[in-house]
């Protein structure tokens, strides 16, 4: 059985229609990576799927659970979100960010959140030395792979990334996503990712493309 | 005559109390609002989150105001209450002065100035910091991290502004006794400490007392859920948490001076 299905979610602002209908399975430890271009709905599209969109048709079930209805907060705490930009609390510094909602959601604290969080932390090449800082210090790529850090230290069952790649070398890029894979085999996470990248595109198990108001699948070249 | 006179007339007679109605029942579903995150208080991993973020709000909010609350309170002390020794009859100089430095600073002026303070510091912050947080989105990542904002930013300024309102009500009147006192001696210093201190707090009842906590206690929940509230209205521009701040501000001055005016009425009336 898949971990997620969307049916036919369907997307509209006022008068503009983003999608109109997307169906989607995806299991279990399966990657899947949504090809997107600027202003295509592909940032929409993946908070539908995390359930941070109001107004929405259709359906998004996780684990029998339909998070188009405004469903227990606790669901959340299952389903990492990676944000393009920004996505962190500017109260408070990196540490405190990463380590909110291990604390909040599985009550971890003292020795054991620090482990967690320095281990977070090399695994995706968030150097120790940023974690005084607060969210305005931080740059584009910093800020993404906190985000991520945040995302895996909660090690949930969803992991919605939204192009991880922007403003990342190549090197860097390969070795975040080297990380990442090894993450989803050890936990056996389901990944979403919008991307514009090929070596984003080539960790991904399938292949969709945003096309004419919904999701058409490509052929691995 | 136009047509539409009447009923627009009526439209603006009616839209004050209506927004007025509208405002104080957001209130009042706010504060029930926090009181059911509290609720989150019984899991003990976020109490120890909510230990946190409150001690932080305590001193932001009481402990670093302590200067300016400080100063003022000397300056009064030093200007009004100890003018007013000057001018009372020495003959009732023992009973009345104690009773006046009660009725003045400890019932009234104290009480006020501690609440301007707050507000002035603390809570146009809190609005400020709501407002940028709602403008970036950051309420929706919390969500997205199933994590209530009430728990987060509202239930510690819920709890820390009436305790933090208390200690400097407390302060207030600590540091305007010691001022005064300072000013009297030196125009008189056959004035005892022992009997200056004896003839002030000899007039202060546990009706006092108590009715000053239920100012704090009042005074400091509304003054931090208007804070929050306007904040929260916030959605767009950075012009509209400036506009916040200035309507927070003005309504949390309205509803402290209401506040403070109808328990002294009620309770200092003979």
């Amino acid at each position: 059985m898949s971990l997620i299905t969307v049916s036919n979610l369907h997307i509209e602002f006022e008068s503009e229609l983003l999608f109109e209908s997307v169906d989607l399975t995806v299991d279990a430890g399966e990657i899947v990576a949504i090809r997107t271009e600027v202003l295509d709905g592909g940032t929409t599209l993946l908070k539908a799927l995390g359930g941070l969109l109001k107004g929405c048709g259709g359906s998004v079930i996780y684990k029998d659970r339909e998070l188009l209805d405004d469903p227990d907060e606790s669901i959340y705490a299952d389903i990492g979100f990676v944000y393009e930009e920004k996505g962190l609390i500017s109260l408070y510094s990196v540490y405190e960010n990463i380590s909110l909602p291990l604390q909040f959601h599985h009550g971890v604290g003292g020795q054991e959140l620090a482990d967690r969080v320095l281990s977070a932390c090399a695994r995706v090449g968030v150097d120790e030395a940023l974690l005084r800082r607060r969210p305005h210090e931080l740059n584009d790529v910093q800020t993404r792979l906190v985000n991520l850090a945040r995302a895996l230290v909660m090690e949930p069952g969803l992991l919605l990334i939204d192009e991880l790649e922007g403003g990342m070398s190549e090197e860097m890029l390969v070795a975040t996503m080297n990380s990442l894979h090894e993450h989803q085999q050890e936990h056996s996470v389901a990944i979403v990712m919008t991307t514009s990248s090929d070596i984003v595109e080539s960790h991904a198990d399938r292949l969709f493309d945003i096309h004419e108001k919904g999701l058409t699948s490509l052929e691995r070249s | 005559m136009d047509q539409q006179l009447i009923p627009r007339t009526l439209e603006t007679v009616g839209r004050w109390p209506r927004q007025s109605v509208v405002y104080v029942l957001d209130i009042v579903g706010l504060i029930s609002v926090a009181l059911s995150a509290c609720q989150e208080l019984t899991h003990p991993s976020r109490r120890r989150i909510f230990v946190s973020l409150f001690m932080r709000q305590l001193y932001n909010t009481g402990v670093r105001a302590l200067f300016v609350n400080g100063v003022i309170a000397a300056i009064i002390g030093a200007l009004l209450m100890s003018r007013l020794f000057d001018y009372i009859p020495a003959s009732v100089l023992a009973d009345q002065y104690g009773y006046l430095f009660v009725v003045v600073i400890f019932r009234e002026l104290g009480p006020l100035i501690s609440g301007i303070i707050l507000i002035a510091r603390s809570a146009t912050a809190v609005t400020s910091e709501i407002g940028y947080l709602r403008i970036s989105r950051e309420f929706q990542v919390l969500k997205g991290m199933g994590i209530n904002p009430v728990f987060l930013f509202l239930l510690p300024v819920f709890f820390a502004f009436p305790i933090s309102l208390f200690l400097m009500f407390v302060y207030f009147d600590f540091v305007c006794m010691l001022s005064a006192y300072a000013f009297i001696w030196f125009s008189d210093p056959t004035i005892s400490f022992h009997t200056f201190i004896v003839s002030i707090l000899g007039q202060i009842t546990m009706n006092e007392v108590s009715i000053n906590a239920v100012k704090a206690i009042l005074g400091g929940m509304v003054i931090g859920v208007i804070s929050i509230h306007f904040g929260a209205r916030a959605d767009v521009s950075f012009d509209e948490v400036s506009e916040a701040i200035s309507n927070s501000t003005t309504s949390q001055l309205m509803a402290f001076f209401l506040i403070n005016v109808v328990l002294s009425l009620l309770a200092y009336t003979q």
